[in-house]
């Protein structure tokens, strides 16, 4: 009995998780006329199932729409892929010589508090002189300005994870390639850097899904231009069709399969990932 | 003894490349620390919008000492707001808590095709915020898939308009949350139940305890740091919660659904207050950098009793 519960208990929570994202999936193959009408006959499943919303997002053409868009997926969806690697590289670069530095040689014992302390505060409150700040040196709306932020917001993570790595590694290796005369910087970059190439890539892609998620950031820091998806995704409506339910769904279905992929392969890391690498999988 | 001076000289060499490896780090963080703090301090001592057309290094034209942070305690709307965030956060935070907890449980004893069914719960987490907003935004219209299964059930058409109503739609964001991050606790708390050493719960079983018992006597008395991570990391991100409310409700009907980043983000761009939002901000900074001081020291002191009493 109890043995039954427990697996009616998973097997309803699994669908409650995966039931709302099926919704999205049949608002994208729905027609404009399916999107909204007089409840009680609207459908679950689309009547007349179409690849017109994808056709729409990417070309700004597409049966039934009135007029075409002006701006196409193409780019927001470039936008977020260029933001969030360059953003995932500058944490990742930054925060493993310092996560190296600190647990290693026990220099800047401070820096791992300081990082902590920038994930604490709600964005909104820190953002008016980083607004003034971007705007200052031009980098609103631009693929730079962005990633900056973005390698910034999500350095305490790549630094945290990285320190957690450094601390499990046994030293002797590289004391040992010490006594044979190599020099620290050889030492890091042929001996340690290997050993956790690994642990590198997991933080990578954690960090790339985090950036990949971003939208306050994004609807502050950009204009138009360069705008991330989900920021585009949730703007989409033209002044005759008004919102594009299905076009929105579409969009926002193809924007969520990278993380949601990247997730599953890297779920045995996730744990570690968002506890700043206090707990182990 | 010729070795010692080699030694000190690696050392030496050691000491600094570890201290150019930290080099960006401090650069970055004094770039979004130290500048954006002190011209947060001072913008906020004045009335200063971007609709001014001075440059915002001219703020002092127009100087108002501490009328912003006079005004904090006035404003009503400001702590209605922090009222309404802090229910938010009591509501979701203990029901994540405990259906996280449960489905932890469950997986504890084999599932059928437990690895399909631990990938399908985690993936709510792995959504992007503003689009599982966007998800429910749909879920909750009037005609929506809610009012279209209510309505098999229910005699006559359901057409609610979940989100026009002010307290159905403080319900539907608290959903929208417990969707999405139920999942979060249950990926932490299940690695920590996972943790608890085997031959414990078995010795446990064979002493004659129940399934619960073994959960409440010697699993969760072991999972105390587990717990508590889960529920400080889904604290913080609670309180700053943003994304899904802006997308399903922008803080309405009226100011329903407004938390304390949808009041600020209305503040900064709907009034264009940005030298109050500075003040509100810091205000902000201020009260969490003390409570996360006193939790830091207070866990600091209760690691050093544990040292010693080991």
């Amino acid at each position: 009995m109890i043995r039954f519960l427990r697996i009616a208990f998973v097997l309803v929570m699994a669908l409650l998780c995966i039931a709302p994202l099926l919704w999205m999936l049949s608002m994208a193959f729905k027609p404009p006329e399916e999107w909204t009408s007089a409840a009680g006959q609207i459908t679950l499943l689309p009547k007349n199932p179409t690849f017109d919303n994808f056709i729409y997002a990417f070309t700004g053409e597409a049966a039934g729409m009135v007029v075409s868009l002006d701006r196409t997926a193409w780019w927001p969806f470039f936008a977020s892929l260029l933001t969030a690697t360059v953003g995932t590289i500058i944490a990742v670069v930054v925060g493993t010589m310092a996560a190296y530095a600190v647990s290693r040689h026990k220099v800047s014992q401070g820096l791992g508090l300081s990082f902590l302390q920038l994930r604490i505060f709600p964005p909104l409150a820190v953002m008016i002189p980083v607004m003034i700040m971007w705007a200052y040196l031009g980098m609103i709306d631009t693929w730079w300005g962005l990633a900056l932020i973005y390698g910034i917001v999500t350095l305490p993570f790549s630094f945290w994870l990285m320190k957690a790595y450094f601390d499990e590694l046994p030293r002797e290796i590289e004391e040992a390639a010490f006594v044979e005369g190599c020099s620290p910087w050889r030492t890091f970059t042929r001996i340690t850097l290997p050993i956790v190439r690994p642990a590198i890539a997991s933080t990578a892609l954690f960090i790339f899904i985090l950036n990949w998620s971003d939208y306050l950031v994004a609807l502050l820091l950009t204009r138009k231009e360069w705008t991330t998806i989900p920021v585009y995704m949730n703007a989409l409506a033209t002044a005759v069709n008004g919102e594009l339910f299905g076009v929105k769904a579409a969009v926002g279905l193809l924007a969520i399969i990278p993380p949601v992929i990247l997730g599953i392969s890297i779920q045995r890391f996730l744990v570690r990932g968002l506890t700043f690498g206090a707990l182990k999988q | 003894m010729t070795e010692a001076p080699v030694q000190t000289e690696l050392k030496r060499q050691q000491i600094k490349m570890a201290n150019w490896f930290t080099v960006p780090s401090h650069v970055l963080l004094a770039f979004i620390v130290i500048f954006p703090l002190i011209m947060q301090v001072y913008i906020s001592l004045t009335w200063w919008t971007p609709m001014d057309g001075e440059p915002w290094y001219n703020a002092y034209m127009s100087f108002s000492w501490f009328d912003n942070y006079i005004e904090i305690f006035r404003d009503a709307d400001l702590w209605a707001a922090i009222w309404r965030t802090l229910l938010f956060v009591a509501i979701c935070v203990p029901i994540e808590f405990a259906l996280g907890l449960l489905l932890a449980m469950a997986f504890y004893e084999k599932v059928p095709l437990q690895n399909v069914l631990y990938s399908v719960i985690l993936i709510p987490m792995m959504v992007v915020p503003a689009i599982a907003g966007y998800t429910f935004y749909l879920i909750f219209q009037q005609t929506g898939p809610l009012n279209i299964l209510l309505s098999s059930v229910y005699p006559g058409a359901m057409e609610i308009n979940w989100l026009n109503n002010v307290t159905r739609a403080f319900a539907a964001v608290v959903i929208a949350d417990i969707w999405q991050w139920t999942p979060l606790m249950f990926l932490i708390l299940y690695a920590g139940l996972m943790s608890v050493p085997d031959d414990q719960m078995k010795a446990a079983a064979l002493l004659g305890a129940s399934g619960w018992q073994r959960f409440t006597k010697i699993a969760f008395p072991r999972m105390k740091a587990v717990m508590t991570i889960a529920v400080a990391l889904r604290l913080i991100e609670c309180l700053k919660i943003f994304d899904p409310i802006f997308v399903m409700t922008k803080g309405g009907p009226g100011v329903a659904t407004q938390s304390v980043s949808l009041y600020l983000y209305k503040q900064t761009f709907g009034d264009n207050n940005w030298s109050y939002v500075a003040a509100i901000g810091l205000a902000i900074l201020i009260l969490l950098s003390v409570i996360a001081g006193i939790i830091l020291s207070r866990s600091a002191k209760s690691a050093a009793a544990q040292a010693k009493a080991a």
